[in-house]
This record gives structure tokens, sequence and C-alpha cells, in this order.
């Protein structure tokens, strides 16, 4: 097997792919390691891959070409309580048509079809491949070795795309040893099949339209919230959880995920559909303040190992932005091929190229975001009081009923305190 | 819906040797083992009666949340399966 490369790019993810397809059009040979049997057997994600402008350059008419499910035409928020639920819904024409917002999709088939793009672009890849360590020489990274084969691959210069834990990003010393659970959530998935005539009815959707829902107030108290996603002819259903208040909480992840779908207004939207698939994964959720030394001798962090998330509780982005950083790697290691120099000071550009474009500005604008989902109150007083609230100015009992602002004030004073609010509307409006 | 069958819809290849390797003793002295609840695939047991850390591999996710989660340095190993072992998802 040939064994020495022009670039490494270590993790057929988004990320990874997107660096490989960059580099190989330019006539690089990269050879690009992935540790499933293919690319996207061992990614998950809660369900939606946001429009990515920066593949529509490179793969013109980009959602004619990928394996997608269904495009998201109608986006939904609800507050819920374990009996009742307050829902809002965003619905336009503009989300229903080319270049589409966001997309469901699955990543067995999305991120082997983004890695055989860099495939056929002329990029190596080769599977079963798990990476055990980084190969030094004269203190320049010169390669890797792979788990349980022999002898090393070579190349002057490594694309560590290797997901959140990033252990390729730890040996190079660009992230630190310890993470913060704080800064860290887990998702856990239910996939169900249901036939697509069922959810375009259910959800009042037309041929490919899709759906997105968030919920609040489904966790059991622990800080997460709760997702449900229309693929063409299944459910995404899921919730995820901050680490750092699920491991002292007691509750594990699939019961609260049992709870969830059992609660009385979520189980008719899964009713008759058939479990297909479970799967969990951790996501960086610590933004801007989290994110590793991006770039070392001869090597460049993207993706999810380089903490690239934004998980604002608007929109949950991720591989939108993990995309972005492999292109922009890509970009650089062959600027750096150019010049023969695979040292920190040419790759900083990478970081350079990250600053200016809009996933680092988004990062940095909504750095606040994760101090705000560390308000606890989030997961059950503020569901609980929207809820109480709308039951209240529904209900019809043959009682006087109290103006609305009074309502609103007592609700408020009862459920979260005034000060409370106050300083919770604060944070808030500092994130957003 | 029975949580029992939930785990039964994953798929793995499972690999002789464990990717984690976790030393039980240093459990002994946790105060927290969130690894026992946090764990998404049920991976760590602790028994109260016999004050013992029970952890399989068989079952993991490859999620990272023990790895996270750990905070007395556990393990005497963490990795990822070799290439083509571990958990393989079909349609996630």
């Amino acid at each position: 097997m040939k064994t020495q490369f022009q670039a490494i790019v270590v993790g057929a993810g988004p990320a990874g792919s997107s660096a490989a397809l960059t580099m190989a059009r330019a006539g690089l040979d990269v050879a690009l390691l992935e540790r499933g049997t293919f690319p996207g057997e061992k990614n998950m994600f809660g369900g939606i891959l946001h429009r990515m402008t920066s593949i529509e350059e490179v793969i013109p008419q980009f959602w004619t070409e990928a394996p997608l499910e269904r495009h998201i035409a109608k986006k939904g928020t609800t507050f819920m309580t374990g009996e009742a639920s307050f829902h809002v819904q965003h619905e336009t024409v503009n989300f229903d048509r080319a270049p589409y917002n966001g997309y469901t999709i699955f990543r067995p088939r999305f991120d082997r079809w983004l890695a055989e793009e860099a495939v056929k672009a002329g990029a190596t890849l080769i599977t079963r491949a798990t990476v055990d360590d980084l190969v030094l020489k004269d203190g320049k990274i010169a390669g890797v070795t792979i788990a349980g084969r022999s002898g090393e691959l070579n190349a002057p210069v490594v694309v560590a795309a290797d997901g959140v834990l990033s252990f390729i990003a730890r040996k190079a010393g660009l992230r630190q040893p310890k993470f913060d659970a704080g800064q860290m959530a887990v998702g856990v998935k239910a996939l169900i099949d249901l036939p697509s005539n069922v959810i375009n009815d259910r959800f009042g959707l037309a041929m490919e339209q899709g759906f997105a829902n968030e919920f609040v107030g489904c966790t059991g108290g622990v800080r997460g919230g709760g997702f449900l996603y229309t693929n063409y002819d299944s459910l995404s259903i899921g919730l995820v959880f901050h680490l750092g208040s699920l491991r002292t909480s007691a509750k594990t992840p699939y019961d609260l995920l049992n709870a969830f779908m059992e609660q009385p207004q979520v189980a008719k939207m899964v009713r008759g559909g058939k479990l297909q698939e479970y799967s969990a994964h951790v996501i960086p959720e610590g933004g801007y303040t989290m994110i590793p030394e991006l770039v070392g001798n001869g090597i460049l962090v993207a993706g999810d190992a380089a903490a690239l998330c934004n998980a604002t509780g608007v929109n949950l982005e991720g591989i939108n932005l993990a995309s972005h950083s492999g292109i922009l790697a890509g970009k650089t290691v062959i600027e750096a091929h150019e010049r023969n120099d695979f040292s920190t000071k040419t790759l900083k550009r990478y970081k350079e190229r990250l600053d200016l474009s809009w996933v680092m500005k988004d990062l940095k604008g909504f750095r606040n975001a994760p101090k705000m989902l560390h308000i606890d109150r989030i997961y059950n007083e503020y569901p609980e009081l929207v809820c109480s609230m709308m039951e209240h100015i529904y209900r019809i009992d043959g009682t006087p009923k109290m103006s609305i602002p009074k309502l609103i004030l007592r609700e408020v004073k009862e459920k979260i305190g005034l000060k409370n609010a106050i300083s919770d509307a604060l944070t808030a409006w500092r994130a957003l | 819906m029975n949580i029992d069958e939930i785990f039964d819809t994953t798929s793995f290849t499972i690999d002789r040797e464990p990717h984690i390797v976790l030393d039980s003793q240093v459990c002994v002295g946790c105060d927290i083992r969130g690894c026992t609840n946090s764990c998404p695939a049920r991976c760590y047991t602790w028994s109260e009666a016999e004050q013992k850390m029970t952890f399989v591999y068989d079952g993991c996710l490859e999620c990272g949340t023990c790895y996270i989660v750990c905070h007395k340095d556990a393990f005497t190993r963490w990795s990822y399966p070799r290439g083509g072992f571990g958990v393989a998802y079909r349609m996630t």
C-alpha cells in the first residue's frame, strides 16, 4: 500500500471530507482516513444540515446531488411540561425553494456521499483506519500510525478532523488534556419509521417539505432540550443534555427519552411508528471560549475537533461550520504546498481565514449564549410558567378573568420571582 | 415503549480487545459516579452491596460521555475501537 501523501486528513466526516475534497481538486495527493467500515458509520447528529454556501460553491446544485431527506420549510419551538405544551411555529415559502435553508439527512448516507466526492476528485479514502498516534520527525509532524497496522502513513501536514474528542489535537498539544463537562452535551436519538404520507398529514407538509421542532421543558429538569425532525419516511426524535448537569442528576438519558416520547402531546406525533435505531454522541457546546489552538507545526484542526459548533438554542449548527472550516483548512494546506512550508507561521493563515469568516464571527457574536443555557430555570420553571399562563388565559370556568398583565405578573412572581426574571432577561439579551 | 428494546436496535461489530479499560478500584472512591446514569448505553453499573463498579464495552456507542463526566481519571485506556469494530449506524 502507498504510504507517502502530500496531506493526511484524519476523519471522513463533514470537516475532513470537505478538506480532502478541496485539496484533491487542487491536485494534491491526499489520504482521507476513516475508522468506520465506511464514512458516516460512526456518525450521528440531532438532525439538521443547515445550508452550506461553501459546499454550494464547490458542488453547484448541491441539493440535487446529495442524498438528502427533506428540506426544512417549517420550524417550531415547544415549551412543555408533563401535561401541557405551548407551541410557536414559523413557515415561509422562501424556505420552500432552492437553495434551501436546511435539510434532514442520514449521516451514514450523507457523510459517505461527501467522502466519495473527495475520492472522485482524487483523494485516497482509507477505511477501517483508527489513527493511533502522530509521527514526529525533527519536531515536525510527519505522519500518523494506525491502530492494529504496522508501519506509518507519511505527509508533511495533517488535518485533524477526528471529531469532538480529538485525540489528535490532544497529542499535538493543541487542546487541554481534560474537557470541562460544563461545556459539553450529549445527544441521544431514536429513529422511528413512519410512512411519508402519515408524516405529511400529521405535520402539515407536502411533498418533500420538512418540519423541525425543538422542545424545552422535556428533560426532567436537567439542562437540555428535545428535538423532532422529519426525514422522508421516518422521524428523528431525541434529547440533548448538558453533561455538567446530567452527571449529578441521577437521571438517565434513555429513561428521559422514554418519558419525552410518552408525554401526551409528543406521543401523538410518534404514534404508530416503529423504532429503528438508537444512537448517541457528545457535542462541544461551549462555543467560542472552548476553541482549542487551531494550528501547530504541520497540523490544522477542523470541525467538532476544533469545537466549531454553534448551539445558541435557536439554530443548532455544526456540520455547516465543520464543512466550512475543512474547506479553509484545505485552502491553507494548498498554499503551504506552494511555499513548501508547513510551519505554524504559514498554517496560521487558516486561523486568520476562519476569523474573517461567518464561522468565527457567529461563534464570537454568540459567545455568551452558552452562559444563558446555564440558567436552570429555562428547563423547568419557564416552560411551566408559559403553559400555566396560557391555560389561565384560555380557561373558561365561570369565574371572573384576571387582566392579562396582572396574570403575567402574578405567575412570574409565583413561579420565577421578579428578581430572577429580570436577571434572566438580561442574560438572554446579552447572549442573543 | 419498552426501554430495553431501544438498545437492541443498534448494530455492533465487537472486538475481542476492549477499547476502554477502567480501573474500577478508582470508582470505589468516587463521590459522583456520574458515568452510571449519564452513559446513554448503560455500560456502567455500580453495586452498592458489593461496592463494585462493573463496566461492559460491547454496547458502547463511542459517544464520549464517560470520558468527559469521569472526574477521577479512572480510565487506563480510552480510545476508539480498532478500525472496522464497534458501533455501526445504518441510518441515524
